[in-house]
């Protein structure tokens, strides 16, 4: 609806303060990439020209759409030279799809619409795609929408997630609120019994609040401030203790994190926190 | 006996064959196939027919392709018109190529134009029906691919949609040819010219070494042309040769 391969019936869509449908159509859909399941490249073309096909309407020269190919190419992960010439059917699944979202960066849009891109894709090579698109995202910048069955890829992708059913909006959060306070008994069944857990991936230990560093303390396993609490969780129970040093970029130590403080970043704001007495004495 | 044998004589029932004093023993006594006989007539028998054999085929099927490709974008485009094209391109299909050549001569004379017209009735069905299925092979992703983009629908079809379909039409083009080429033949018999006139000639004489050649020389158009149309069809699509198998 966005680019308006389905019309609108009802309500309205606005980019920058202006409706989709007075928008002219090809207008409109040369500047959002789309990104879709079935991929879609052309088996025709060369990889070069896959890429180009946007920029070729908008009327590029041959030098800057190969040096956009050249670019895109090395930002999804894939040969600059040696695979500019090939066709798209020598390539697998996994690697057409980083060639679609080449394809979909190609004359710079503001917007990107993914719907289920990762969807066909094996597990190991959906999860490699995640993180070089997430990689992709921060250095981008983008506008990203993007449409998912799969509720661990809305956490990990997403930085806000809109939840729908039977085509209506039921919540819009971030993933953190999203697991902390699902809206229904919907949203919460959809996010999983195990959401206690799962709000463990979204954070990092510099969310949290540190014991600040003492020097009388012994030493304990060190980890990285960007750590996952989820990872720090992981690592306790595998050594065997109860507090990690956390250290910055530098190496410096910042400050230690124990189990209970862990527990209690995630145990809901309203409720009563039931370890604080234990923290306490602690 | 050593007089030389009069054809008309010997044709107690046998084959007749024109001497023109020089004939050879193996001509006189209508062997199987004599090549010096056909070595001495090529130039002025076999090469000029086999031209306009060439001729025939290129032109029947140039402009079968024309009629074809364009009912077959309309019909992709306009679904209905699939059904009463389809049909009356197997009706014409249907008729029996001397009938249809007879009917013609009625409205249009003995002549090579009307040999072209049956000769193009012919192609159209193979041509339309390749085109149409090609053009509907292109897969919906892609389609939606090319929409996403903005592009619109006349350069969807010029940019993509035809180029997907180049394989089937070309498919479609070598069935064409092959056909037309065998079906030429016939056309001699409204004075079209081509391989069919020595091949009717031979027919009325009984002399075999012409009937073989130019049967001959026909089989081995038909081949020579598909071979280089599948080079052709190679040339002009070099994206399905390189694929990943299984993909």
């Amino acid at each position: 609806m966005v680019n308006r391969l389905i019309s609108i019936t009802e309500g309205d869509i606005t980019i920058d303060g202006r409706s989709v449908r007075q928008l002219e159509l090809t207008q409109l859909r040369r500047g959002i990439g789309y990104v879709f399941q079935q991929i879609g490249l052309f088996p025709h073309m060369t990889i070069e020209s896959n890429i180009g096909s946007v920029p070729r309407l908008l009327g590029w020269s041959k030098s800057r759409i190969r040096e956009r190919a050249r670019e895109l190419l090395e930002l999804v992960g894939l040969d600059p030279e040696g695979d500019l010439r090939r066709y798209p059917g020598e390539f697998s699944g996994g690697q057409q799809q980083r060639i679609g979202v080449a394809r979909a960066m190609a004359a710079d849009p503001s917007i990107m619409l993914m719907d289920e891109p990762f969807g066909a894709i094996d597990p190991i090579a959906r999860e490699r795609l995640q993180n070089d698109f997430l990689r992709l995202h921060r250095q981008v910048r983008k506008t990203v929408i993007f449409v998912t069955h799969d509720i661990d890829e809305a956490i990990k992708m997403g930085d806000k997630i809109a939840i729908m059913r039977d085509g209506r909006l039921i919540q819009l959060a971030t993933s953190d609120q999203l697991l902390a306070s699902p809206a229904d008994e919907f949203v919460a069944s959809f996010v999983g019994e195990d959401r206690g857990l799962k709000r463990l991936r979204v954070r990092m230990l510099r969310d949290i609040e540190l014991d600040p560093p003492s020097a009388n303390a012994t030493p304990a396993p060190q980890v990285r401030d960007t750590t996952s609490l989820h990872y720090a969780l992981s690592r306790m129970l595998t050594e065997g203790v109860n507090r990690l040093d956390v250290i910055d970029e530098e190496q410096r130590h910042v400050g230690s994190a124990r189990l209970q403080t862990i527990m209690d970043s995630i145990a809901p704001a309203s409720a009563p926190k039931p370890g604080e007495s234990h923290t306490a004495a602690a | 006996m050593s007089l030389p044998v009069h054809p008309i004589l010997a044709a107690g029932g046998g084959p007749v064959i024109p001497n023109f004093g020089g004939a050879s023993k193996c001509v006189v006594e209508n062997h199987q196939f004599c090549m010096s006989w056909f070595l001495h007539n090529f130039n002025t028998v076999f090469g000029p027919r086999l031209v306009q054999h060439i001729v025939l085929t290129a032109i029947a099927v140039g402009v079968g392709m024309v009629i074809a490709f364009t009912a077959a974008i309309i019909a992709y485009k306009e679904n209905w018109f699939e059904t009463p094209f389809s049909l009356l391109a197997a009706f014409l299909y249907g008729i029996p190529a001397i009938a249809l050549f007879e009917l013609l001569v009625q409205l249009t004379g003995i002549n090579v134009f009307t040999a072209e017209i049956g000769l193009v009735s012919y192609t159209l069905l193979i041509l339309f029906r390749n085109t149409l299925t090609g053009l509907r092979g292109v897969s919906d992703a892609t389609i939606e691919a090319a929409r996403a983009m903005g592009l619109s629908s006349r350069q969807r079809l010029i940019r993509v949609e035809i180029p997907i379909a180049v394989p089937a039409i070309m498919a479609g083009i070598r069935i064409a040819a092959v056909t037309t080429i065998s079906l030429a033949t016939v056309a001699a018999y409204i004075g079209a010219g081509g391989l069919g006139e020595p091949i009717f000639e031979a027919i009325q004489t009984g002399f075999k070494t012409e009937f073989i050649a130019a049967g001959a020389l026909a089989i081995a158009l038909a081949i020579v042309v598909d071979g280089l149309l599948v080079l052709l069809e190679r040339l002009v699509t070099p994206w399905r040769r390189r694929t990943l198998q299984g993909a």
